[in-house]
């Protein structure tokens, strides 16, 4: 695999290497224990490397997708073309970014014809961008990209945002050559002045300029190797940054509606709280419908929405349910990584899943906090996707969260 | 006509109970044994209806009290315990119910030593989790040719604990990329997390008004699979409560204000977030003298 840094021996610089001479074949012939244990690795590799302390993140994120429309986004290197690949990933991608970051927003821009065009507003409903994504793929590549007018136009669309809110810019470029009426540097010098990030993934080769770009915004720069590559790339910018520079902190006001009255609480429940009514979302489109009392109050001015995360049209106040910013918590509170040991006598199921540890199986996982036992493909699990420990959570004493 | 190979369905049902002790109504006679015994016993009868609707289904059960959590079934015991079944019953039913009379005597015995075990609450977010893993584990090991539907069934009668609001969370949100339902049956109060839980991975939430007749709730309401509850007449969805508790008081707000770098929320506007200490920009206009002040104090 070809690599990125500074320092690097081309390929034909360097000797042989005998990739085949990694894999072993075990006693029976077959491969696939053998297989199965290097992609282990390689993931617990990969997880360790994510696995940071306390690092502030930049939660709320203002993002901009910049897809090159250009006519060398025709070229088949990705099936079934390079544009349409780009797209279906995109739509993956919106997906997962809403998943993971609730309370951001996300605007897409292309480039063709020496111009840029918005194709959607920084928004933070998932439905708009996945349609907008979806009706694109009839659009005919043609013409040259222009990195000066979509990051222009971009960074205006990112220069009134609120200071405590993370700008970012992800432009996926498959061209060699851009089309800029003016200095680029200019350019540059203004994104690094209003603390917007620009993230670039290529397509096609590594670009000189595109390098310089993410260099002095603080972003990244990859190119793809092939398309499983490009998946993750584009997925890996889906967690949350590190804050560049100093991000001013501040405290938003924010709506919870969809509370249920009850008689304890001093909010007044009205008849106009759960009448029929339109919802305010969909109210300039031919669909709006009339909604039955499902809906949520905003609580500051009581229009109707029918979901939620959404700021409301009326009054301004970004209206999100308890789950949403629940969502983001545990990258606040991550846990330790599991200390690698050999087979403990004692210890004969995996305390997470029950499962029995075999002789095969010659390293298990201990949590530093409650010492219980876990097995490699558990480990896995509770560092990706469930992000609490069992034991943990197990053990009274640990089991209580620190809110201070 | 397409022809796609037919996957055997395979349902795994975690059931996880809360078997804390010393709540009011477990000890509570009924009928001549006491109102623990019975719920255990509609339990293990549940279970073994679950198992009996086709031979591929699996159960998993795990039980907590506030002290810990265990895997009742499949026990993780080494020893194989000899059980007594009686002349035509499925073994599997003989196993399951000795595994867990066996695992819920050790796991009280357990909290037998500490006595005030009514102030502290039941580890449910931890059972729930290991309950996770254990689906993740089945899904893993199982063959291509089968399709695993999983879900989790909650059986408590604890209130909500503020405390582990994160364990919660984390938990359904892992079930809902994992595309495990839960569901809820709750003896005696309501709990607006399992609520949230139910809602956000598109399960049953039910409120029982009379434990006596927690087996025919469990048998009517959650022994159907999620595919099928579409077509029964269920108890409506309640309402759920999405409003979110200030860190400063527990107490839930309408309108409250959320720290932009640790997304804590407070009920009222303070200058510093007492959760990641940062100092937030006040945005108000000021007398000059009071401005240099806060500038002064900011740098």
């Amino acid at each position: 695999m070809a690599d990125e840094d500074e320092t690097k021996e081309y390929r034909w610089e360097s000797g042989y290497e005998k990739t085949w001479e990694a894999i072993k074949e075990d006693d029976d012939g077959l491969l696939e224990s053998n297989v199965a244990d290097l992609v282990a690795r390689a993931k617990r590799k990969r997880a360790a490397l994510k696995a940071t302390g306390a690092i502030q993140l930049g939660m709320m994120r203002h993002l901009f997708v910049v897809v090159d429309a250009s006519a060398c986004m025709f070229l088949q290197d990705l099936k079934p073309t390079r544009f349409l690949c780009v797209l279906k990933l995109l739509e993956v991608f919106v997906h997962e970014f809403f998943d993971l970051n609730p309370i951001s927003q996300l605007g897409i821009l292309t480039t063709k014809m020496k111009r840029s065009e918005q194709i959607t507003v920084l928004a933070g409903n998932q439905k708009k961008h996945i349609e907008a994504l979806q009706h694109l793929k009839d659009l005919s590549c043609e013409g040259e990209p222009s990195l000066q007018n979509s990051l222009e136009r971009a960074m205006n669309g990112l220069k009134n945002m609120p200071a405590h809110s993370s700008r970012e810019i992800l432009v996926l470029f498959g061209s060699l050559t851009t089309c800029d009426p003016g200095d680029i540097q200019k350019t540059i010098k203004s994104l690094k002045d209003n603390n917007i990030r620009v993230s670039i993934i290529g397509l096609a080769a590594e670009v000189r300029i595109c390098r310089e770009i993410a260099k002095k915004t603080g972003g990244t720069y990859n190119v793809l190797i092939d398309d499983h590559h490009l998946k993750e790339l584009i997925l890996s910018q889906v967690q949350p940054p590190a804050v560049a520079g100093s991000i001013e902190a501040s405290l938003v006001k924010m709506g919870f509606p969809g509370g249920t009255p009850t008689l304890n609480d001093g909010t007044s429940d009205s008849s106009a709280d759960h009448a029929p009514a339109y919802c305010l979302c969909h109210i300039d489109s031919e669909t709006s419908s009339l909604m039955g009392p499902n809906g949520y109050n905003c609580p500051q001015c009581g229009s109707r929405y029918c979901e939620l995360p959404v700021e409301c049209k009326q009054c301004g106040l970004t209206l999100v349910s308890a789950p949403h910013l629940a969502r983001s918590y545990h990258h606040l509170f991550p846990i330790k990584p599991f200390v690698e040991r050999a087979q403990v006598p004692d210890a004969t199921h995996c305390f997470a899943c029950a499962k029995l540890f075999v002789e095969a199986e010659t390293n298990v996982y201990e949590c530093e906090n409650c010492n219980q036992i876990v097995c490699l493909d558990c480990d896995l699990f509770i560092r990706e996707t469930l992000h609490t420990c069992p034991g943990c959570a197990s053990d009274p004493v640990t089991a209580q969260m620190k809110t201070n | 006509m397409e022809d796609k190979e037919e996957r055997i369905e395979t349902s795994l049902v975690a059931i996880v109970i809360d078997a804390t002790p010393a709540k009011k109504f477990a000890s509570q006679p009924l009928d001549g044994s006491s109102m623990m015994n019975r719920i255990f016993d509609s339990m293990i009868a549940f279970g073994n209806a679950h198992l009996m609707q086709a031979s591929h289904n699996k159960l998993a059960i795990v039980a907590c009290n506030s002290k810990s959590t265990k895997f009742l079934y499949p026990s993780m015991d080494g020893t194989s315990r000899s059980y007594h079944n009686r002349p035509g019953q499925y073994d599997m039913f003989a196993k399951v119910d000795s595994d867990v009379r066996h695992g819920l005597g050790e796991l009280i015995l357990n909290d037998l030593t500490n006595n005030d075990s009514t102030k502290s609450d039941s580890l449910l977010g931890g059972a729930m989790a290991r309950a996770l893993c254990y689906i993740h584990r089945v899904q893993r090991e199982l063959s291509l040719s089968h399709q695993l539907k999983p879900r989790i069934l909650v059986v408590s009668g604890s209130c909500d604990s503020a405390l582990q609001y994160m364990t919660f969370m984390n938990v359904f949100f892992t079930a809902q990329k994992e595309n495990v339902v839960i569901d809820c049956c709750m003896m005696d109060t309501d709990s607006g997390l399992l609520q949230q839980g139910c809602d956000i991975t598109g399960g049953q939430y039910l409120h029982i008004p009379s434990i006596a007749g927690l087996l025919e709730y469990l048998l009517w309401v959650f022994l159907p699979s999620p595919s099928c509850r579409s077509k029964i007449v269920l108890p409506p969805p309640a309402k759920v409560d999405y409003r979110a508790a200030c860190f400063c008081h527990h107490k839930l707000v309408d309108i409250g204000w959320v720290c932009s770098v640790c997304l804590s929320i407070f009920c009222k506007f303070s200058i510093m977030c007492t959760t990641c200490n940062t100092e937030f920009k006040l945005n108000r206009p000021a007398i000059v003298p009071a401005k240099s002040k806060k500038r002064a104090r900011i740098e």
